[in-house]
């Protein structure tokens, strides 16, 4: 079986850097696999082993050409990559992202699954495994914490507030899976060492029939205005017991619903 | 080479997330309890192939070897040892693990270190084929837990000199007797080499050294608790006791007495092996105490200012970078040297591990003395990093017998 894994590099969050002059994130230097993309690879590892073979490609969209994060993903075990890099794909919104990966997963023959993480680690949109999904006509499946596909169904666990939903679709289909998942590898020291050999298909937008013009800011159909630091916490109400802070409390839990 | 790779670092980061999440959490208990580092060792070996990639090595030596053998019982002309072009710089596969390990747990470097290395290579250096075969493997990929053992509480430093323990035939077997003690894995070795004198009833100095392979369980065969001791806490320490531990032919590593580049040598050629890896061990310690220091110069506030601004820490944390750049160098420079293929004498094997174990050892005192009060409480770490640097300056040949083998390697040119 076949899986494409949607992975993307991001700067180090232990060293995020700066932003650029639009507001966007400075992805200048050395980028690392998304550690919520870890568990995507993982997955697709233990699928293409469960079902006797096959490949696991990783499919990515980063500037400069950066592979680091891509190796990683290499080391544990993918056998081979697609790398869309091209300066007009700056400042690309969510669904410019998703009809440039889509584009690039339809040049990976015979993928019978794909699958991403719910949301990335500097984006948050959360919106791009099922835009993916939409420009490609394919059956997806969020929030996946298990995965198995048996007779040309995957069928999927998908993780709610509550419990879990069981859902199935026919394949090919694209699944985004959660952390909860499987428990990611570490790359073998050989791993890392074969990884550098392994293929990386390196593409611009042209290569993928798209139009340079139509995507990044062009395509955007949005501009970012300003960016402001996240509020800081506020302080917590303090409660000196005077014989009713039992009360009070009651009340402060009540007030938030949660009595 | 000035700086790891990106393979090499990648490897240092899987590496470090692996001690993070395995070791760090439960280094109390690796220091201060009852658990031997054994089982997240192999983890560590099975995690990243390590136990494979050993493995692999030792069949196909073996596969030459026994091409040799085939060739020499044959009558023809055996093949020729493969030319070694270097390594590549694989070495720095087994360096880096040992770096990150003693920034967090020396100990446990000490565990690997007589297991996989010490104990193998003496049965590999000197050992028939069938020996190796018997015991070499599973020592390599640290199923089993091997202990090296020469010192005895009577001899140190002087190892062969006063060493008391002996073999003496019975038959066509042995009988060993004798005590030793400082065994690393000796408490929970599985695999033992028992270095001691064959006694012919000759003057102990004329005495041929001779080496055994114990199993645990062996009667007669005595394993102490863990010692305690100063530093290296999560490195079990321990005594051996012999007393008539009979033996046959196939437990004497070589199966034959005619030693002639055994016995003393296969001992030296192991002492060596041993001091370039202390290097390693050092600049770990060294890198550790050196960020920790700096981070702690920077948010200790005394005197209204952050300590880092007064000239007299300033001095500490420069003296530690030069120690850190000079030991990383020594370090560049083994793997340099095993990817060319060329190996170290005995001499410079010395002065790096002299130069290394003295520096670890200043550097981790010198960060209790800028953490101050702090520094001496074990919350703060680098009172177990001192504490496990001294070590270094001991074992695998003392600092004062270093510089004996250093200048004796000059002198004899």
């Amino acid at each position: 079986m076949n899986v494409v894994v949607c992975v993307k590099q991001i700067p180090d969050p232990a060293d995020p850097g700066a932003l650029e002059e639009d507001h966007t994130l400075k992805r200048d230097g050395k980028l690392i696999l998304d550690e919520s993309d870890s568990y995507g690879v993982e997955m697709a590892l233990q699928l293409a082993d469960a079902a006797g073979g096959g490949d696991v490609t990783l499919v990515s969209m980063a500037p400069n050409n950066e592979t680091s994060g891509l190796r990683t993903a290499l080391a544990m075990g993918a056998a081979k990559a697609v790398l869309v890099s091209d300066d007009a794909l700056s400042g690309a919104g969510a669904l410019d992202t998703a009809k440039v990966l889509a584009a690039a997963i339809k040049r990976v023959e015979g993928a019978d699954l794909i699958l991403a993480a719910t949301e990335s680690s500097d984006g948050y949109t959360g919106t791009v495994p099922e835009q993916i999904a939409a420009v490609l006509d394919l059956p997806s499946v969020t929030f996946a914490k298990h995965v198995e596909v048996a007779d040309g169904t995957v069928k999927v666990q998908r993780q709610t507030e509550s419990g879990f939903d069981e859902c199935e679709a026919p394949l090919p289909a694209l699944v985004s899976v959660t952390a909860g998942v499987v428990e990611p590898r570490y790359p073998s020291f050989k791993g890392i060492m074969a990884a550098k050999s392994k293929p990386v298909d390196q593409v611009t937008v042209a290569d993928l029939g798209l139009d340079p013009s139509a995507v990044g800011w062009a395509g955007a159909g949005q501009e970012i205005v300003d960016v402001s630091p996240a509020p800081e916490r506020q302080a917590g109400e303090v409660i000196e017991d005077e014989g009713d802070a039992h009360q009070k409390i009651v009340e402060f839990l009540d007030g938030l619903k949660v009595l | 080479m000035f700086e790891w790779s990106d393979e090499q670092l990648m490897v240092r980061d899987a590496v470090r997330q692996f001690i993070d999440k395995e070791i760090r959490p439960n280094l109390e208990e690796l220091e201060h309890g009852d658990t031997p580092p054994y089982d997240t060792l192999r983890k560590l070996f099975a995690t990243f192939g390590m136990d494979a990639a050993a493995r692999d090595r030792f069949a196909n030596q073996i596969a030459f070897e026994k091409q040799v053998a085939d060739a020499v019982a044959a009558g023809d002309q055996p093949p020729d040892r493969p030319k070694r072009d270097g390594d590549g710089g694989a070495s720095s596969l087994t360096i880096i693990p040992i770096i990150e390990l003693c920034r967090v747990c020396p100990g446990m470097v000490t565990a690997m270190g007589v297991s996989v290395g010490l104990t193998s290579a003496a049965i590999m250096s000197k050992g028939t084929i069938a020996q190796k075969e018997r015991w070499v493997p599973e020592l390599l990929t640290l199923e089993k837990v091997g202990a090296w053992a020469i010192t005895e509480p009577d001899s140190g430093s002087d190892a062969f000199g006063s060493m008391k323990a002996s073999a003496r035939r019975d038959g066509d077997e042995y009988l060993l007797n004798g005590s030793k003690t400082f065994i690393t894995n000796g408490p929970y070795a599985d695999t033992i080499v028992f270095i001691c004198k064959l006694d012919e009833g000759n003057p102990p100095a004329e005495r041929t050294i001779l080496s055994f392979v114990l199993e645990r369980g062996t009667a007669g065969l005595e394993q102490s608790k863990p010692l305690r001791k100063m530093g290296m806490h999560s490195s079990p320490t321990g005594e051996l006791f012999l007393t008539d531990v009979r033996v046959g032919r196939d437990r004497l590593i070589g199966e034959t007495e005619d030693v002639v580049s055994g016995g003393r040598e296969g001992a030296k050629t192991t002492f060596q092996q041993e001091r370039s890896g202390v290097a390693a061990m050092a600049l770990g310690i060294i890198q550790e105490c050196l960020e920790l220091s700096v981070a702690y110069a920077k948010d200790r506030v005394q005197f209204g200012q952050p300590i880092g601004r007064f000239q007299l820490i300033q001095d500490k944390l420069a003296r530690m970078e030069v120690a850190r750049l000079n030991v990383e160098n020594l370090v560049f420079r083994t793997v340099e040297m095993s990817a060319a293929g060329r190996p170290m004498t005995l001499a410079e094997a010395s002065a790096m591990k002299l130069y290394s174990a003295r520096a670890a050892t200043e550097v981790a005192l010198e960060a209790v003395q800028l953490f101050g009060g702090n520094g001496y409480m074990s919350e703060f770490r680098v009172e177990q990093l001192a504490r496990d640097a001294k070590v270094l300056q001991i074992y695998a040949g003392t600092d004062e017998i270093q510089i004996t083998h250093i200048a004796k390697d000059l002198l004899r040119r």
